[in-house]
């Protein structure tokens, strides 16, 4: 399938925030709570379509064991997104986060655009974090926050296509060199110039799942 | 010694009812049932003259011959001066393995090839795959590419020839059941120049001056050969280049580069170089499936307390496999495409045997149930796995959980002791009471993330799905008892996929803990913190490729893929995703019987990932690319494709590769009992 640019998103944070069942709500909609768990990194990608052009994620994920770290760190070269995860209902992982933004920080491009998840929001008996903390923790650290389900779906297409969006705008205001791939961007042949190079339908609407 | 073949010893009896008992170490065995198979073909061809004259004349009219009709195929406008059913090689000893075939002269051009092609579907070959067979098959090999032929004419028994190439390199021989030998050599002086040794009346020099500069080429690659003009003494010489190529193999493929200056022709060096390597691993390969085979078949039929002493007397004489040398790559080898090559290079590697089953496994123990000869087991094992329901017995013992010198009875008692030991750990963190708990931190994170992955775990197997099943809840406590056992190392991530095999076999919560336990004195230093056993292991990798396939190591150096991280699950859970299930317990039995190295799943990462160059490489696969790539491979991998492309691959490095794994690269044991592997080292 052609596209007009395809993204690179790299998915990090604690083990069993739910990172892979993000992933594979988003491009297999469907919730598997006995997934195996993430040994090194996974992929998954998907078409979505922003003002009228096809845009391709590809979406890495990462194990989240504190060991893997420095393996981890290998996977941010040229992602132009990532999704920071937390679970809502375990306090730790949200303290982790400065640390994995660190990371990220460290070893990603510095333009790349960062979406913090507070999952697992379909737990709300047992939150730990307030949806406050989680926005004012984005806030102080210039990233986009929702909160979501990777369960019940809720925000799973936002979050991802939200992200994409934002990296779009970069696009369109200059912010990338878009033939630079070290900015996690690759230009497709689904076409740059002109308006003619996107699909039909809404703006931000998902497309189907493609491998 | 220069003449073995005609050494052994010959017996009457029926070749095609009935086997032969071996008679040596090398499976020359030349049978007849009545005289009239003999060919008593003593006289010569022609005399002497003869030669002499054809050689004046065919030195000039070779001279005339463009090298381009090299290159073409002899089908196109091809003739064929000479056809010759039942032509035999015998693989192994065994009367039902021989492969026959029809061997023919082609004549293309003022060019001359020879092909042998086995016949299909013969009955007595049973045993041996399609793959098998195509690896003796001779593709239109031209003349240009033939050193000599040597002529055998036993006393009993069929006359055979031997084929030399240029390189050195020997085919099997080829045993002419329904005679033909004289015709044969006719045929071939009529079209090409034959030159009769003036050493030896039976060696036969092909010697076609028309490539000067190919052969000015293979004495570049093989500096210190006999050359032509010294008459070469037949296997002596040819023995001598075999010895020749193995001793340079190492610095063949570390100077690439300085062949890269040569005036090489048709084709890149870097292929050129791996053809040399194919060489070598045939030729390698060949004589360790030889070795073995011969062994399992000793070990069923005589037992195998003689097997020892006979590998080894092969082992002292490696040079006398240079007269197995299998087909891998002939002159349209050099006009491949990558992909081609890619798959002509991975048919060599020794066949893999069925499992090792109850009845076979029964003659391993002695009536005590002491394993007799666990060098022999571990090869077995190595060689073809084991059936299901013995890994429950087996595996503790290749682990070393339990001494191969252990009877049944000491098996049994350390069984029940260790049963108890372990309950006293798991007491350990069981009795640590909530309020405790809270108070204590790393053992409430420890015991969350064991959790956490436990119901992570394998939970499509029948074993472990649905909910509260109970191995789930033994898969924890076992992990958490471990991280008590080996509280400096603790859990991560990892070693829940290490023991889920391990429980289902055992299916013995205890028995369970201590193969573990086994494994992970090994593996342990996958999961340190500071990830070094990870490193040094892809470090490790790395230096095998750079050894084993030199462009590909280019490849991942120009794209800065060197710190390997591609191939980091392959590595931490010894490939448990990359397989099913079983497989993947096939794997690791084989792995852990650290035959032929204790690093051979570092040769399994080289295997795969030299099946896969001409795509990695064609398709200039970057770091990401080459990562999803690699992920994706997963389910795809044939397993004994890989275990046979592992070992020749293995053999090959011999003690180069080694040298290349720094000390202490997990899974290093302590070398107990490495006298077998060091010999076989020795070849290289």
């Amino acid at each position: 399938m052609s596209y007009a640019y395809l993204f690179k998103y790299i998915i990090i944070g604690d083990t069993g925030v739910g990172k892979s069942c993000l992933l594979l709500q988003f491009t297999d909609k469907r919730f598997q709570p006995v997934h195996d768990l993430t040994i090194g990194v996974e992929f998954g990608a998907r078409m979505i379509t922003i003002d009228n052009k096809p845009i391709k994620l590809q979406i890495w994920d990462t194990a989240g064991q504190e060991s893997f770290r420095s393996i981890t760190r290998s996977y941010y070269r040229g992602a132009a997104g990532a999704l920071l995860v937390y679970d809502i209902t375990r306090r730790e992982t949200f303290n982790h986060l400065a640390s994995w933004l660190e990371d990220a920080r460290q070893h990603a491009n510095a333009n790349m655009t960062i979406m913090l998840i507070g999952n697992k929001c379909d737990l709300a008996h047992r939150r730990a974090v307030s949806t406050e903390e989680g926005e004012q923790f984005a806030k102080e650290h210039g990233l986009i926050f929702m909160e979501a389900s990777a369960k019940t779906a809720q925000n799973v297409e936002e979050a991802f296509i939200k992200t994409a969006a934002t990296i779009y705008k970069k696009i369109q205001d200059g912010v990338f060199d878009v033939s630079n791939e070290s900015y996690g961007i690759k230009v497709g042949y689904g076409g740059i110039p002109g308006p003619s190079g996107g699909r039909d339908g809404p703006s931000a609407s998902a497309g189907g799942c493609c491998s | 010694m220069n003449d073995y073949f005609d050494m052994v010893h010959y017996s009457h009896c029926n070749v095609f009812r009935k086997s032969v008992p071996l008679v040596t170490s090398f499976n020359v065995g030349v049978f007849s049932e009545k005289s009239s198979m003999l060919e008593s073909e003593l006289h010569d061809l022609s005399d002497d003259a003869d030669y002499a004259a054809s050689q004046q004349q065919g030195s000039a009219s070779v001279m005339l011959r463009s090298d381009s009709t090299k290159q073409s195929s002899p089908r196109d406008g091809a003739e064929v001066v000479f056809t010759k059913d039942n032509v035999t090689i015998h693989p192994t000893q065994f009367a039902s393995e021989r492969i026959s075939g029809r061997l023919k002269l082609i004549k293309q051009s003022s060019s001359l090839f020879m092909t042998w092609i086995p016949y299909k579907g013969h009955s007595s070959e049973a045993r041996l795959s399609d793959n098998d067979r195509n690896l003796y098959t001779i593709r239109a090999v031209p003349f240009t590419e033939i050193r000599s032929i040597r002529r055998h004419t036993p006393a009993l028994g069929w006359q055979y020839i031997i084929v030399v190439l240029s390189s050195g390199l020997a085919y099997p021989p080829l045993y002419f059941y329904s005679g033909g030998v004289k015709e044969f050599l006719a045929t071939i002086k009529q079209n090409v120049l034959l030159v009769r040794s003036e050493e030896d009346a039976n060696v036969f020099l092909v010697n076609d001056f028309q490539n000067t500069l190919q052969r000015t080429l293979s004495s570049l690659e093989l500096p210190r050969a006999v050359p032509l003009a010294c008459g070469p003494s037949n296997m002596s010489v040819d023995e001598s280049i075999l010895n020749e190529n193995q001793e340079r193999a190492d610095n063949d493929v570390n100077n690439v580069s300085q062949f890269l200056g040569r005036p090489r022709h048709k084709v890149d060096p870097a292929r050129d170089l791996s053809i040399q390597v194919l060489e070598k691993f045939s030729l390698v390969t060949r004589f360790a499936r030889e070795t073995t085979s011969q062994l399992f078949r000793e070990n069923q039929s005589n037992g195998f307390t003689e097997r020892r002493t006979h590998v080894q007397t092969n082992l002292d004489h490696p040079r006398k496999s240079s007269h197995v040398e299998e087909k891998t790559s002939d002159e349209s080898g050099l006009a491949l495409d990558s992909k081609e090559f890619d798959n002509l290079s991975l048919v060599w590697g020794k066949p893999r045997q069925p499992p090792l089953g109850s009845e076979e496994w029964i003659i391993f123990l002695d009536s005590e149930g002491r394993v007799t000869d666990s060098e022999a087991l571990r090869k077995r094992v190595f060689y073809g796995g084991l059936d299901h329901e013995l890994r429950n017995e087996v595996w503790g013992l290749l682990l070393g959980y339990y001494p191969y010198e252990s009877t049944y009875a000491e098996r049994e008692f350390l069984k029940s002791v260790k049963k108890s030991e372990y309950e006293n750990i798991k007491n350990q963190w069981q009795s640590i009471s909530s309020a405790q708990a809270k108070r204590f931190t790393k053992f409430r994170e420890r015991k969350g993330l064991i959790e956490k992955d436990v119901v992570r775990t394998d939970r499509s197997l029948a074993f472990y799905e649905g909910d509260d099943n109970p191995n789930v809840n033994i898969l924890r406590d076992i992990l958490l008892t471990y991280s008590f056992y080996n509280f400096d190392l603790g859990y991560c991530q990892g070693m829940s996929d290490l023991l889920s095999p391990i429980l289902f076999v055992m299916d013995d919560e205890s028995e369970a803990f201590w193969c573990f336990v086994a494994l992970m004195e090994r593996l342990g230093p996958n999961f340190n913190r500071d990830q070094n056993g990870m490193h040094s292991q892809l470090f490790a990798l790395s230096k095998l490729v750079e050894l084993l396939d030199s462009p590909l190591h280019n490849y991942f150096k120009q794209r800065d893929c060197l710190n390997y991280f591609f191939c980091f699950r392959w590595v931490l859970i010894q490939f448990k995703r990359e397989f099913e299930y079983e497989k993947t317990m096939r794997l690791w039995e084989v792995l852990w019987t650290r035959y032929p190295s204790e690093h051979l799943h570092l040769y399994v990462c080289v295997a795969i990932l030299k099946r896969y160059r001409g795509k990695i490489m064609g398709e200039e696969m970057d770091f990401d690319t080459l990562l999803k790539f690699i992920n994706e491979l997963s389910g795809h991998i044939d397993l004994d494709a890989t275990l046979r492309d592992a070992e020749a691959l293995c053999i090959c490095a011999g003690e180069n590769g080694a040298a290349r794994i720094p000390p202490g690269t997990p899974p290093s044991l302590p070398v107990d009992d490495g006298s077998f592997y060091a010999q076989q080292d020795e070849i290289l």
